[in-house]
């Protein structure tokens, strides 16, 4: 633990972190760092608990014992302003999540003029350059019932880098699309991962994870099977379980 | 499967069908009877006035083996009009009243048989002997130099002295407080309205009482059985309605010394009279423009208006508040306690009828309190109208998707933001129809605001058919009122709906 204080580069840190609904136990210990400029794939069977370990690092779920650390802070101490760390931390849903009754720019806009980060023009000009950037400048105005998939989960991504957070987490952000849509919402991923954003993928898209990822992480039973780089990680399994998903899936 | 399904249907059909006869036949075995003489109310259908003497003096019939049925209304004036319909066979009535009906409705005769003479007396209550005193004080003056009698003559005199010799009130100081009088004015010539004011013996002679103590005089127009509920409570001072002295009134309340006194009769219809034949043109005018009638349902409006949108607006306020307590504790367990309130809240609420709530408010929690009655009812309608917005509005939140929620709250708005910018905008939005539905039900709740003695809507058009003995009419242009406010409301509710849906095309 002291190594990683004094590594400056380090941004999340988990340590024993459980999570139970009830009597069932889906996170039984996951323990991992993940540095700045890293982009984790997060690979597994369904219901093996990637998608709740995902949730726990902005405390969407709250972890039944363990600690998770943001930026040298213990996010899970009841004193710690948590609204301040998500600010830090973006999030990226499976079903998009677009606030319906807002257009586009509204949806951008929202969070960073709701919390006084930005000023209603300073806010507006970002919205225009993150459209811009995801080509959908002339969507602007619409409302998300006009959009098809990957326009929506593109701007839901444009919706949380207006906060430019420190860190990007998805939670299967491509399940949802139609297979034609897929390619659009994966490329922005890619470029953002060029650029440096520390990012934390729950995938099935294995392409992605072998091309982008710095890392892959396997979880099963509820805790980390195996973790690598994806040469490794894919090439070379050690993991009996991992081999059998791999087997499965590629 | 067919045939059988066909014999279910058929089976339905004769059980519907017995269903309806059985119920036709009850509603005809109240076959009209002539009552010509008093042995004759055995075995009739008997109409009085609820909590009066003639409802004493029925009670007895009641039960009896000839099956005699007693009808009791809220007003002598509704006993008269069911009995022109034949809805019953007879009424039993103070006098005078029972001769100012009959002088109105050519088709009604009283019999010439007399129930015993009764004391008509000033209920008070009896904490309150002083004053009392100084009223029983007072008539003895007045009876003594002549004004009660004049006043008596003037009201039920014989037609010569009838309207000779009224009672205006003095000028003078009035420095020993208010008296205020709880009265039914539906009850002429004790008390009634005329052009547009409540006039009649009663009031006359509380005036003169009045002016001899040196106090001043507020009249309140209730429901004849809430007038000693009324005087019990503090929230009026006496009562003065032709009440009759009767040994279970005194178990309750204390009375002044007899100011006049009565005797029951009977009204039944005329079979020798002619039928009214009165054109429609006539009626209208007779309900709605003569004595400027009409303003009488205008001011009901008014006060029906005014407590619906304050009603609405505090439902609305304590609604969402506790909507907003509900979902937070079903969201993330905040507010426990918070939120037992509101549960033990709403189901009080929901679970007693409103009027019940009304008069609860009316008479018990703000009884010693002297507020306008305007408010009293603003408050009833909005505390109970909140139960049912709360329900619709945490209906109306759930209903939003959870995603909605993770999603404001993942970019670090905090509970009450995400509520209030992502949540409660979608939220009001999908329940717009029920809230609209919420109060078009307010606005036709506020009808029973007569209850309290308040002038609303329906009241106003209860007074015009008290004057007119006419139900047609002021009934009908009451309901065709609410039926234009009721349009209106969704009107707007439906332009409010679409203009909020444009962003779902």
């Amino acid at each position: 633990m002291s190594d990683n204080i004094l590594d400056n580069n380090v941004l999340i840190e988990v340590k024993d972190l459980c999570k139970s609904f009830g009597n069932h136990e889906v996170l039984k210990g996951i323990n991992t760092t993940i540095s700045k400029g890293e982009v984790v794939a997060i690979i597994g069977p369904s219901g093996c608990g990637k998608s709740t370990f995902l949730r726990s690092i902005n405390l969407l779920e709250t972890p039944t014992s363990g600690m998770i650390t943001f930026e040298g802070t213990d996010i899970t101490d009841k004193s710690v302003d948590i609204n301040k760390m998500r600010e830090k931390i973006g999030m990226v849903f499976q079903q998009f999540n677009l606030f319906p009754n807002m257009t586009v720019k509204e949806n951008i806009m929202l969070a960073p003029v709701k919390l006084q980060i930005m000023s209603k023009d300073d806010a507006s000009k970002k919205a225009e350059e993150l459209l811009q950037r995801i080509g959908l400048s002339d969507k602007a105005d619409m409302y998300p019932a006009q959009l098809s998939g990957g326009q929506k989960q593109r701007i839901a991504i444009a919706r949380s880098l207006a906060m430019n957070p420190d860190v990007m987490l998805f939670d299967e952000p491509t399940s949802a699309l139609d297979p034609e849509m897929v390619g659009e919402v994966l490329s922005l991923m890619k470029e953002l991962a060029k650029e440096g954003m520390t990012m934390v993928v729950v995938t099935h898209e294995m392409g992605f994870a072998r091309e982008v990822a710095s890392r892959v992480m396997f979880i099963d039973e509820g805790v980390i099977q195996e973790e690598n780089t994806p040469e490794e990680f894919f090439a070379n399994p050690k993991n009996a379980r991992l081999k059998d998903f791999l087997a499965k899936v590629l | 499967m067919k045939s059988a399904k066909k014999k279910f249907f058929v089976r339905k059909g004769i059980i519907l069908s017995l269903c309806l006869a059985a119920l036709m036949s009850v509603a005809g075995c109240g076959k009209y009877k002539m009552v010509t003489n008093v042995d004759e109310l055995e075995g009739s259908r008997i109409g009085v006035q609820l909590g009066t003497t003639g409802d004493i003096y029925a009670s007895d019939y009641e039960g009896d083996e000839a099956g005699t049925i007693i009808e009791r209304y809220n007003k002598g004036n509704d006993a008269v009009q069911a009995l022109k319909q034949k809805k019953i066979d007879a009424v039993i009535i103070d006098e005078e009243p029972a001769k100012a009906f009959v002088s109105k409705n050519s088709d009604l005769k009283i019999l010439d048989e007399e129930f015993t003479v009764e004391d008509y007396a000033i209920c008070i209550s009896k904490e309150n002997t002083e004053l009392k005193n100084q009223i029983n004080d007072a008539l003895r003056k007045l009876k003594a130099d002549g004004t009660l009698d004049a006043i008596i003559k003037n009201y039920t005199g014989s037609d010569d002295e009838k309207g000779k010799t009224p009672y205006a009130a003095k000028n003078i100081a009035r420095p020993n407080g208010t008296i205020i009088v709880a009265t039914n004015a539906a009850f002429p010539p004790y008390e009634y309205y005329s052009e547009g004011v409540m006039t009649g013996l009663d009031i006359d002679m509380m005036q003169a009482v009045c002016d001899t103590l040196g106090m001043t005089l507020k009249m309140e127009d209730m429901e004849f059985d809430s007038i000693i509920a009324a005087v019990q409570s503090g929230k009026a001072t006496v009562g003065a309605a032709g009440l009759t002295v009767t040994e279970d009134r005194l178990k309750n309340i204390d009375f002044s010394d007899s100011y006049t006194t009565s005797k029951q009769v009977i009204i039944v219809k005329d079979p020798d009279a002619a039928a009214s034949s009165t054109n429609l043109s006539e009626k209208f005018k007779d309900n709605f423009i003569t004595e400027s009638r009409w303003q009488y349902i205008a001011k009901g409006l008014g006060n029906t208006l005014i407590i619906t949108l304050f009603a609405i607006l505090i439902g609305c306020a304590l609604g969402f508040l506790i909507a907003i307590v509900r979902t937070s504790y079903d969201k993330n367990g905040s507010m426990k306690i918070l939120n037992a309130i509101c549960r033990v809240y709403l189901t009080v609420i929901r679970g007693t009828p409103v009027m019940v709530q009304l008069l609860i408010i009316y008479y018990v929690i703000l009884a010693s309190v002297n507020t306008s009655k305007i408010l009293v009812a603003v408050i009833a309608f909005g505390l109970n109208s909140a139960a049912y917005v709360a329900e619709v509005v945490r209906s109306g939140i759930m209903a939003v998707d959870n995603g909605q929620f993770e999603a404001g709250r993942s970019l670090g708005l905090n509970y009450r933001q995400t509520m209030v910018s992502i949540i409660l905008p979608q939220a009001v939005k999908n329940i717009l129809p029920a809230l609209g539905n919420e109060f078009i039900s307010l606005l036709k709740e506020t009808s029973i605001s007569g209850y309290i003695g308040l002038m609303d809507l329906t009241k106003g058009g209860d007074i015009i058919r008290s004057i007119t003995y006419e139900a047609f009419m002021p009934l009908i242009a009451v309901a065709l009122v609410y039926l234009v406010i009721v349009m209106a409301l969704s009107f707007g509710v439906n332009k409010l709906e679409r203009r909020l849906k444009k962003n779902e095309r």
